[in-house]
């Protein structure tokens, strides 16, 4: 009934595929051969030109020339002689300038906070900011991060944090320059001359030099841990003039006792060690009311001031209370054991202040008179002294707390700053009779301490104040504050007067 | 003033400048002349520092240091050129004949002449 059955294909064409493919045609284009030709040249003659910077030799004066040289000058003499000194007279009698004053610029009559600078990641990890600096152009400012208050050994990692105030573009928030250290850092020094260039000392005992410049590795040159680096933190570091003109050393102080120079070996990236000096209680000068400190071994340096006037001195004041007059120069050598450490060691010790109830936190030299500093510590009180008696010339107090960091104004002889450990800047005008500060300045960091504070030295009217809540801010100080009086410098001679015999 | 043939260096080394109206004066009695001068000047109640300039700018004695010195010569011989065409170009028949400069620290009096310029520089005695 049902049987297989294969059928034939069937297929139906397509009409429209067909004159498509009739419709193809073929085209094709090409350029014009492309010309080329070769020539070539060649300089015949070659001339070489060069052109030096030097320092300005300063002109020479014909003060030794012969009157002869000049003749008709005792005429001259003789016929203005009279005329000036009329004037002479007159106007050391005149009162007719008496209180006549000139407002060139716009007085600037209040204290504002310019920036409030910020270190997020820093923040959330809790570090304090240690020290700020300036660089040498005042644009730039370099803040550490790390711990004053942590008294055990502490390997938490800290940063380094720059940022431009020139810059159209800055984020207060954001610094322009990170750099992360392995220990908190304790101290940091901008370069006198160049620019990019900053040194800082380390929890752990070493020192750094960073350069900003640099597009890739930061670090300069460094210590490394050797016989010859500090064991104990770096409580301060500076640049010293060096042997050559035009170069300079850096100056490490730490609470080991010692105060190292080291010279920057640029090729090898390292610091070598150029000079040191230990402090030895036994061989301290005895000076007065000044007492040996009892049970110490060492006398532990917390901070270093160096004199602007002469090149050979420096101050340092120590853990124990103790302001001491040291000398770079100084031939005698250091009774400690030695360590393995490549230079000999010395003593500097010339002169010892009456010492203090705490660590001396800060010393800092007056810009304006050469005998005149001003120290601070943990007792509160702002000692004036002079480099000429043990005894302070004045006893300021400060506050009720520790006092971290005193600053004289690069502007004003009579006035210098201090830093509170309730996180108030007081400024002092010793120029006022009454010893209460001329102002205060909060820094709204509730009542936590202020560590650290640096006058800016281009433009003398900022100021930074680093705080304990990691932040850093910059005021922008008030006409009165900054500009000069007609006779202050006057009044600090007649203070630096005082010294009693 | 000295005298050349009646005075007390006569005899010895005959040194002399010839003035305007040709009248000699011993050298040496020169120089001891301008010392005084200048001193007596210096000597004045708060006077910081004196400086005689030639008319090139060129210190000829100075109390101050060179770099100071240095200083104040080229910005004042400049100042001064300025101030004397100021008073000719108001008035082609005056000039000037000393000029003050008042500073919140000092006071600066320059004495021009033809061929030098004294300056002193004096702080206010209040």
């Amino acid at each position: 009934m049902f049987t297989d059955e294969t059928l034939d294909l069937i297929g139906a064409e397509s009409t429209w595929r067909k004159s498509h493919q009739q419709t193809q045609e073929s085209r094709s284009c090409q350029t014009l051969p492309v010309h080329t030709a070769e020539a070539e040249t060649q300089a015949k003659d070659v001339l070489e030109n060069s052109t030096q910077t030097q320092d300005q030799i300063s002109q020479t004066l014909s003060l030794d020339r012969d009157i002869s040289d000049f003749p008709g000058l005792v005429e001259f003499l003789r016929r203005v002689e009279d005329v000036v000194i009329r004037e002479l007279v007159k106007n050391s009698k005149s009162h007719a300038f008496d209180g006549f004053e000139v407002n060139w610029e716009d007085q600037n009559d209040s204290v504002s906070c310019m920036y409030r600078l910020q270190h997020v990641d820093a923040q959330e990890r809790g570090l304090q900011v240690t020290s700020v600096s300036w660089n040498c152009t005042g644009s730039v400012i370099a803040c550490g991060f790390g711990r004053m208050d942590d008294g055990d050994w502490s390997n938490e990692k800290a940063s380094v944090c720059t940022w431009n105030l020139d810059r159209q573009n800055l984020n207060p928030m954001r610094p322009d320059v990170i750099i992360d250290v392995p220990t908190p850092i304790m101290c940091l020094c901008f370069h006198p001359v160049r620019p990019s260039v900053f040194a800082g000392g380390l929890y752990s005992g070493e020192v750094l030099v960073w350069d900003s410049s640099r597009s890739q590795d930061l670090i300069l040159a460094q210590t490394g841990m050797s016989a010859d680096t500090h064991r104990e933190p770096v409580y301060q570091v500076n640049w010293v003039p060096g042997a050559r003109r035009g170069e300079f050393v850096v100056l490490s102080a730490g609470s080991g006792g010692r105060v190292l120079l080291w010279t920057i070996d640029g090729a090898e990236a390292k610091l070598t060690l150029s000079s040191g000096y230990a402090f030895v209680p036994q061989q301290m000068p005895q000076c007065g009311a000044a007492s040996k400190p009892r049970g110490s071994t060492t006398i532990g340096v917390t901070s270093v001031a160096l004199s602007p006037w002469d090149l050979d001195t420096f101050l340092v004041g120590s853990e124990g209370g103790l302001v001491l007059k040291c000398s770079f120069s100084s031939g005698t050598v250091a009774a400690v054991p030695p360590d393995g450490e490549s230079v000999t060691l010395r003593n500097p010790m010339q002169f010892s202040f009456s010492p203090r109830g705490g660590p001396i936190h800060s010393v800092h030299f007056s810009p304006f008179h050469r005998n005149l500093f001003v120290s601070v510590g943990t007792d509160g009180l702002a000692h004036l002294h002079s480099v000429l008696q043990p005894h302070p010339l004045l006893s300021i107090r400060v506050s009720d707390s520790y006092v971290f960091w005193v600053r004289w104004s690069p502007t004003r002889p009579l006035v210098f700053a201090a830093v509170t450990g309730q996180g108030l800047v007081q400024m002092f005008d010793l120029g006022r009779r009454s010893l209460r500060p001329t102002s205060t300045i909060d820094q709204n960091t509730g009542g936590q301490p202020a560590y650290c504070l640096e006058f800016n030295p281009k433009h003398t009217n900022l100021m930074a104040v680093g705080n304990a809540d990691g932040s850093v801010n910059i005021w922008q100080l008030s006409a009165e504050l900054t500009e000069q009086g007609a006779k202050e410098t006057a009044v600090l001679e007649q203070l630096a007067n005082e010294v009693t015999d | 003033m000295c005298d050349y043939q009646k005075c007390k260096h006569w005899g010895g080394n005959q040194d002399y400048t010839s003035t305007r109206n040709k009248r000699k004066t011993h050298l040496c009695c020169d120089m001891a002349e301008v010392e005084d001068t200048l001193k007596r000047i210096q000597g004045y109640n708060g006077v910081i520092g004196s400086i005689v300039v030639n008319a090139e700018g060129i210190p000829i004695r100075t109390t101050l240091d060179n770099s100071t010195t240095v200083q104040y010569v080229g910005l004042l011989h400049q100042l001064t050129m300025k101030a004397r065409s100021t008073i000719r170009d108001i008035d082609p028949q005056n000039d000037l004949t000393f000029l003050r400069i008042r500073s919140k620290k000092h006071e600066i009096m320059v004495a021009p002449d033809k061929e030098f310029l004294m300056i002193v520089i004096q702080s206010p005695t209040e």
